[in-house]
């Protein structure tokens, strides 16, 4: 029932690409087919210091992290990002640190208790 | 066929030329190299200096460095800078007479003790800023001093 | 109001007398019926105005600004630049808008063709003696000249004389003279004769060989000198400390306070990378109307020498070295957690921010101590400083332009407060004010009734049996002046009570309205009114009697307790932000910030709570005063509930809700029961004369850490004392 609403309010709008949440569905799944295809090359081709393991993993996350969406138009969006971040992938529009920057290696996490801020710096 | 005889013979004179084995791994593992030729001279610090014109030009004066400079072990950790100012005019053909049979003109700026590259090491030069300083710090009075 | 000006007679400036400037008087005091108001035009918009307005006045009104370069709001009209030419209607000639009072009906044509020719032909002339060196001029970006001439000025030049060339002055160290740029508008005449009320300046000549000078090679001896730098609108006289060293454009500008004396001026911190370049002053009709102290301006090369960097502590041969702050914090916390309640105590010095105080305030009270004192002394006999109308300068520092009477009491105001001696010396010009002085013969710029400077005259007073009791009685709105450092004595609390009882007799006497206030403190530091709000103890006697194991200073540099005065165990933690007196004692050093580093509130001698804000980072590992405090509590066991600034104030606001009150001064008013209470303290006053620690302008300028580490200031204490020629100054242009 409720679905249904959200069915007619979600028709009632201008849809991106997918006219319903399975369509949406259906492009999320072929972009990580994409994506899953794509990891060994970006692997070698970056020449990253990382398996085609993590690499996969990675994208799994990066997937799973929005897993929560159901809008069809926010999907759609997102997948329409995600083939953007991939076609600059795949062309090596990107250089081996954007694509390294999925993994935060080099991030410090920034301190959040007050004698820790006080020690690192003037205002964090 | 004495040509060849000769070939032999430098080879061999090359192989047996170091002082047995241990003279010969020497050899390889610090000059690379396994070549005999005549000693011109030895400078103070015990670098030894050869001369074979057999060789292409370039390759036919060479050093022997070493193994210990200026307090410093050089057994392994060799520097063209080793070579003092008066055989590098030899080693590098700017003359053909070697240090020993003229010995160079005294000046004032030859050092006295030839000073190896420091480069790397903790005497080497850092550059410090020529801009003057925004802050002066406080410099706390010395005690027993005031 | 104002009277036609003859234009003569401000060139004779140094020459004015009294009765001369209250003629054309430019305080605003007078009230008109709104009836009289004169009816004018501006290019066509009609205006009411009030009759007498200028011409200037009138197109100010309306919006229009007309250009101009003697003329000045603060300074009497002069009339002799010409540039504020303008064109009335059906008048034969174009008059001076600065000094031409407006006529019924008139309608002024401020951009008419006449108009701009009137412009255009001044403006020719002023540069047909100024050179044309913007480009290594440091008034170049805010030059009124280089403005007006870019907006009124002919585009090509008819000019192929010589130009005029003027010898330079040495004016001491703070003010340098090019003097061919001068174009004779006479402001720093003025300003010197009329608002810092020294006749060192002057002109000499006349026509093209006019000269602005001091007469004789001297120097402008003045603490308000500084002023003539803002108040000259070419590059005549510019700051000798900020001469070639930045542009205008190139700065950042903070508006702060300043916090080298306790009236708060408004300021301008510019700064350029991460480092102070000048100082200028902020418009606050309250505080400081347009100017500022030459401590205040030209003290902030002190903010970059003498500082503390980096935490320290004294090593096992009792050296101090640099350490890292986990260290530094944790021998101090340790401390702390060592020993028995009665067994801290901590001194605030004079230059520190209320945040701070209520910092340490909470720290020391979690650890059960209640040992907090100011270094400035104030009495606690009485009421002491449980009435806050007992501390402030209740009447403020703007209500001096409304009474008639003004007794001031040992202090000497043109040194302890410069901007309230300015305010005193304009009522005194202007509104028939009349001053006496119980204390030191000083030099005040203006003529007052010296009574002496014995106690005996203040106990005269008091009982009514001095003559100056009829010119008390007289008065209809008398104000009494004390300063704080004659309450400083032993006998301080018996002073106070003779103050307040002269207070209650003058309120009494002249039958003054319910609001208006009588007695005043004047105070020397930025701190103390905070402090003694946040319920610190005034002085360290308590300290002297019941020394201490571990002493906290914040920021003392006073010198009131050394070592000789402790146990030899005892623990000394100085916090501040230069090696003064303070940090050569303390075991631990920890870095604090000055008040261009930290958004901080200080509270003036008014009560007037106003807020620094952070110019420039606080060098190397220094870090805001209360996150100090914060930290050590934290590693003491005993962490403040507090840490941001938000939740700093949020507490300042339990403890005094007065503090975050920004700009806005908090009415005291319990005079009478002040008085008597203060009845109660023993009335006997020691025989020695009442003598301010700052009787002449040497021991104006170095007076706290700031300004005693600064250069600047002590070239100044050499000029004064030794002459301006005695200071070498690099030989630059």
């Amino acid at each position: 029932m409720a679905s249904s609403v959200a069915r007619g309010a979600a028709k009632a709008v201008k849809p991106i690409f997918s006219r319903d949440v399975d369509e949406a569905k259906r492009r999320v799944r072929e972009l990580y087919r994409a994506w899953y295809r794509e990891v060994p090359n970006t692997v070698a081709m970056f020449q990253l210091d990382i398996s085609v393991r993590q690499g996969r993993d990675k994208v799994r996350e990066m997937f799973n992290k929005n897993k929560h969406i159901t809008d069809p138009r926010v999907i759609d969006m997102l997948v329409i990002k995600g083939k953007m971040e991939l076609q600059e992938t795949i062309n090596i529009w990107k250089q081996k640190t954007h694509v390294m920057r999925y993994f935060h290696e080099t991030e410090t996490p920034r301190p959040t208790d007050f004698l820790s801020k006080f020690y690192i710096g003037h205002d964090p | 066929m004495g040509e060849y005889l000769n070939i032999v013979r430098r080879a061999a004179g090359q192989i047996t030329g170091h002082g047995g084995v241990r003279g010969l791994l020497l050899q390889l593992f610090r000059v690379n190299d396994l070549k005999t030729g005549a000693l011109i001279g030895v400078d103070k610090y015990g670098n030894k200096y050869y001369e074979d014109n057999r060789y292409f030009f370039g390759r036919h004066r060479w050093v022997v460095y070493t193994t210990e400079m200026n307090g410093k072990r050089t057994m392994w950790d060799v520097d063209g800078s080793m070579v003092p100012a008066e055989w590098h005019r030899w080693l590098h053909c700017m003359t053909d007479d070697p240090p020993t049979t003229h010995p160079p003109e005294p000046k004032k700026f030859l050092a006295k003790v030839h000073q190896i590259n420091v480069s790397g090491s903790s005497e080497c030069y850092v550059p410090y800023s020529t801009t003057p300083k925004k802050i002066h710090e406080w410099v706390p009075p010395k005690v027993g001093q005031q | 109001m104002l009277r036609f000006p003859a234009v003569g007679r401000a060139l004779a400036g140094a020459a004015h007398s009294k009765g001369c400037l209250t003629s054309s008087s430019n305080v605003r005091t007078s009230v008109r019926a709104s009836s009289n108001m004169v009816e004018v035009f501006v290019d066509g918009k009609p205006v009411m105005v009030e009759p007498g307005t200028t011409v200037l006045q009138a197109c100010e009104k309306v919006g229009v600004q007309i250009p101009r370069f003697c003329y000045h709001e603060r300074l009497s009209v002069a009339g002799n630049c010409r540039m504020c030419l303008v064109e009335i209607e059906r008048a034969p000639k174009p008059v001076a808008a600065c000094a031409m009072p407006v006529m019924k009906g008139w309608n002024i044509l401020t951009n008419s063709e006449k108009t701009r020719k009137a412009r255009e032909g001044v403006m020719e002339f002023l540069l047909a003696n100024h050179p044309l060196d913007c480009p290594i001029c440091d008034q170049g970006g805010e030059c009124d000249l280089q403005d007006q001439s870019m907006m009124f000025g002919s585009d090509r030049s008819r000019f192929t004389e010589g130009k005029r060339a003027v010898e330079d002055k040495n004016m001491g160290p703070l003010i340098k003279t090019i003097m061919t740029r001068c174009i004779q508008c006479t402001r720093c005449v003025r300003f010197a004769s009329e608002i810092a009320g020294v006749e060192d300046l002057g002109t000499t000549g006349r026509g093209n060989s006019m000269q602005i000078g001091t007469y004789v090679e001297k120097m402008f001896m003045s603490e308000m000198s500084g002023n003539v730098i803002d108040v000259c609108p070419v590059g005549a006289l510019t700051s000798k400390p900020y001469a070639f060293t930045s542009r205008p454009w190139e700065t950042r500008k903070t508006e702060s306070i300043d916090v080298l004396d306790a009236v708060g001026s408004n300021i301008v911190v510019s700064t350029r990378g991460g480092e102070v370049m000048r100082i200028l002053p902020r418009l606050n009709e309250e505080v400081n109307e347009e100017w500022i102290s030459d401590k205040t301006r030209f003290a902030y090369d002190g903010l970059k020498r003498q500082r503390l960097t980096q935490p320290m502590v004294k090593d096992s041969s009792g050296q101090l070295v640099q350490t890292t702050w986990e260290d530094a914090l944790t021998r101090v916390a340790a401390m702390l957690q060592g020993v028995q309640k009665s067994e801290v105590a901590a001194i605030a010095g004079g230059m520190v921010d209320a945040e701070a105080l209520v910092a340490l305030k909470d720290l020391l009270n979690k650890l059960d101590s209640e040992a907090l004192c100011t270094e400035e002394v104030f009495p606690t006999a009485g009421a002491g400083t449980d009435l806050r109308s007992n501390y402030l300068m209740n009447s403020r520092i703007a209500g001096i332009e409304e009474c008639d009477l003004l007794l001031l009491i040992g202090t000497n105001p043109r040194y302890e407060a410069p901007l309230f001696n300015a305010r005193v010396r304009k009522s005194w010009l202007h509104n028939e004010l009349q001053v006496a002085l119980v204390g030191h013969e000083v030099d005040l710029s203006y003529t007052y009734n010296h009574l002496g400077d014995s106690t005996q005259v203040l106990q005269e007073i008091a009982a009514g049996k001095h003559q100056f009791c009829q010119v008390l009685a007289q008065s209809k709105r008398p104000v009494v002046v004390v300063g704080s450092s004659c309450l400083q004595r032993a006998d301080g609390a018996a002073i106070l009570s003779a103050v307040s009882t002269i207070a209650q007799n003058a309120r009494v006497s002249s039958g003054v309205e319910e609001g208006w206030k009588v007695l005043n403190v004047l105070h020397r530091v930025a701190s103390q009114v905070a402090a003694l709000d946040l319920g610190y103890k005034p002085g360290v006697e308590a300290i002297r009697k019941n020394p201490p194991k571990v002493l906290f200073l914040l920021g003392a540099d006073a010198g009131c307790i050394t070592r000789v005065d402790l146990p030899k165990d005892s623990f000394i933690i100085y916090q501040g932000h230069h090696g003064d007196v303070g940090a050569p004692m303390a075991d631990v050093i920890l870095p604090g910030a000055a008040y261009t580093e930290k958004n901080a509130t200080y509270v003036n001698t008014e009560g007037r709570a106003q807020q620094t804000r952070v110019a420039v980072t606080a060098p190397g590992m220094a870090r805001e005063d209360w996150k100090i405090l914060r930290a050590v509590s934290e590693l003491a066991g005993v962490a403040l509930p507090y840490d941001t600034l938000e939740e700093v104030r949020d507490r300042l606001a339990e403890v005094a809700p007065n503090l975050v009150r920004y700009d806005d001064v908090e009415e005291a008013n319990y005079f009478k029961q002040a008085n008597e209470l203060s009845k109660a303290v023993n009335q006997s006053l020691l025989a020695d004369p009442l003598v301010p620690p700052q009787l002449s302008v040497k021991d104006f300028y170095m007076t706290d850490p700031i300004s005693r580490a600064s250069q600047t200031m002590a070239k100044c204490v050499k000029a004064v004392t030794e002459g301006a020629a005695a200071v070498e100054e690099p030989d630059i242009c």
